[in-house]
């Protein structure tokens, strides 16, 4: 503990704290707010960056890389490797050949599920997504469509740099010969998450920044306000410690309520969003954290601002 | 102790307020310092006090150099020191009780000795029933004696007073001077700036007078 502050000189700097506050109660207030809104605004960016990150990891399951095997394999008709040999005149060994390609496929570093697709497997999924224009299918070869192996990406793969990674090496695969995967939409949906992610982080420094500003003017008007009191206590022998710690519990006090306020803007905003918001699309403002950590998280976050912007008013401002 | 050695002290403008002042004040003694208005008194005890710098020369305070003290131990230093400023330097906003309590506080003893001492204080300057009137609703004189009892509660080592007595009707004057007596025979060192001649006299205390901030008759 500083010389000259005792554990009386801590509760003193409480009490002088909570009688500023409650002197001072409409000055507080508005710095509480200013804290509050700011920490509304950036927990709005971050539940949103945090919702659209976990939908980005259940897309990831839609991410689909189609594999096509080599022409000359033969499989069997459910389209499921492995199934027994011959039953659709395919030779002794064909299953147990499928059953290795899809065993190596699966073995490929990013790839987290795997489903075969025979020939006639392909051909009955196009004629199912071409039901009432069947006719355009009259005469064609039953086995006209490639083979495939329909691949489900690992999430942690699913950015432009992973998707390539892994169909590079499903390239070097022998027994296929072409990989398809959707390029442009892993491509834009990577850059929409890096520019929500920046946007996140800038925003949240700036409403910091702006916050810090605010508290610390706050904090300059109240030392301007009480520079009288500070020079009789000066002579009175008050250390540095005594003088300066009342406003940093003041600046943390108006901040810790600017945290509480934020959460109940926060569930006010959530409310009235819920009736304009169309239901399909209210998952991106849904709180994805558990409430006490997000309670939590925004007073020490207030806290920590209000802390902030104390000292910085302190320091530039209060010379003792 | 308290040592000057050839203590100048010039204001910005130049105006001279010390010159060449060597001094020597011994632990538990009763000082009066006289002399007209302007002649350096009030300068002196701010000095003391450290609120100001001399230009020149060196002090010494139980023998350390004064000159030489970091600023962060200053707070200690003036917590052992009771200064009775001529402008009261009360906070309006607090009680007298508050303003008294506030020499405490910041010493960090705890509420309930503080509250012994703060009213023990008030009762000598008799201003207990104004405990808890604020500062700007009392008259001159005790505002006085509420700057008297904030400098007295914490039972100081040197007890600073810049006319002490200039707000106050005689007979209550010569009660503050018979208190700042008492206070000096407990051990405290007093340091008296007046120009109330009649004052010295009734107390026939060492007498150092300044003029155009010269010492004139240093003992």
């Amino acid at each position: 503990m500083p010389s000259g502050f005792s554990s009386f000189s801590l509760y003193y700097a409480l009490t002088d704290a909570l009688g500023n506050l409650r002197d001072n109660l409409v000055t507080s207030l508005l710095s509480a707010l200013t804290v509050a809104f700011s920490l509304a605004i950036f927990t709005v960016f971050l539940v949103v960056f945090v919702n659209l990150n976990n939908i980005a990891a259940t897309w990831g399951e839609r991410t689909h890389v189609v594999a096509y095997v080599k022409e000359g394999i033969k499989t069997g008709p459910s389209g499921t490797a492995g199934w027994p040999s011959g039953t659709a005149g395919g030779p002794p060994g064909a299953a147990n050949w499928t059953e290795a390609l899809k065993k190596t496929v699966e073995a490929t570093p990013g790839v987290k599920d795997v489903t075969f697709i025979s020939k006639e497997g392909a051909l009955a999924a196009l004629r199912a997504e071409l039901k009432g224009h069947e006719g355009v299918l009259e005469g064609v070869a039953p086995d006209i469509l490639p083979a495939s192996f329909e691949i489900i990406l690992d999430p942690s793969y699913v950015n432009p740099d992973g998707v390539r990674s892994v169909v590079e090496r499903l390239r070097a695969i022998d027994g296929i010969f072409a990989v398809e995967y959707g390029a442009e939409w892993v491509e834009r949906f990577s850059s929409f998450m890096r520019f929500m992610e920046i946007f996140t982080f800038v925003i949240g420094a700036f409403l910091a920044a702006a916050t810090l500003f605010i508290i610390s003017n706050t904090i300059r008007l109240t030392v301007y306000a009480r520079r009288h009191e500070i020079e009789v206590m000066r002579y009175l022998g008050a250390s540095g410690a005594f003088i300066k710690v009342p406003f940093l519990v003041e600046g943390m006090a108006s901040g810790v309520m600017g945290g509480a306020l934020s959460l109940g803007i926060l569930f006010l905003g959530r409310y009235a969003a819920g009736r304009h918001i169309p239901q399909y699309f209210i998952f991106i403002i849904e709180n994805p954290f558990p409430l006490w950590k997000l309670s939590g998280g925004l007073m020490m976050a207030g806290l920590l601002l209000g802390g902030a912007g104390s000292l910085v008013s302190l320091g530039r401002f209060l010379k003792v | 102790m308290i040592q000057f050695f050839h203590v100048h002290k010039n204001y910005l403008d130049g105006v001279p307020a010390l010159t060449d002042v060597t001094l020597t004040i011994e632990k538990g003694e009763f000082v009066f310092i006289t002399g007209p208005s302007g002649a350096g008194k009030s300068t002196l005890l701010n000095i003391i006090f450290g609120s100001e710098e001399p230009t020149d020369g060196h002090i010494l305070i139980e023998g350390r150099n004064y000159l030489k003290i970091p600023p962060r131990e200053l707070p200690a230093l003036r917590r052992r020191i009771g200064f009775i400023f001529q402008d009261f330097k009360l906070i309006n906003t607090k009680t007298v009780f508050e303003n008294v309590a506030l020499s405490l506080k910041v010493m960090g003893v705890g509420p309930s000795e503080a509250r012994k001492r703060v009213l023990k204080a008030l009762s000598y300057v008799r201003l207990q029933h104004r405990a808890n009137f604020k500062p700007l609703s009392l008259s001159g004189g005790e505002q006085q004696r509420v700057a008297v009892a904030r400098a007295l509660v914490k039972e100081p080592a040197i007890l600073l007073a810049d006319e002490p007595t200039g707000n106050l009707d005689p007979d209550m004057a010569i009660e503050m001077m018979e208190l700042f007596k008492e206070v000096n025979s407990r051990g405290t060192t007093v340091i008296v700036a007046t120009h109330d001649k009649g004052m010295i006299e009734k107390l026939s205390k060492r007498t150092v007078t300044l003029a155009s901030g010269r010492l004139l008759i240093p003992h």
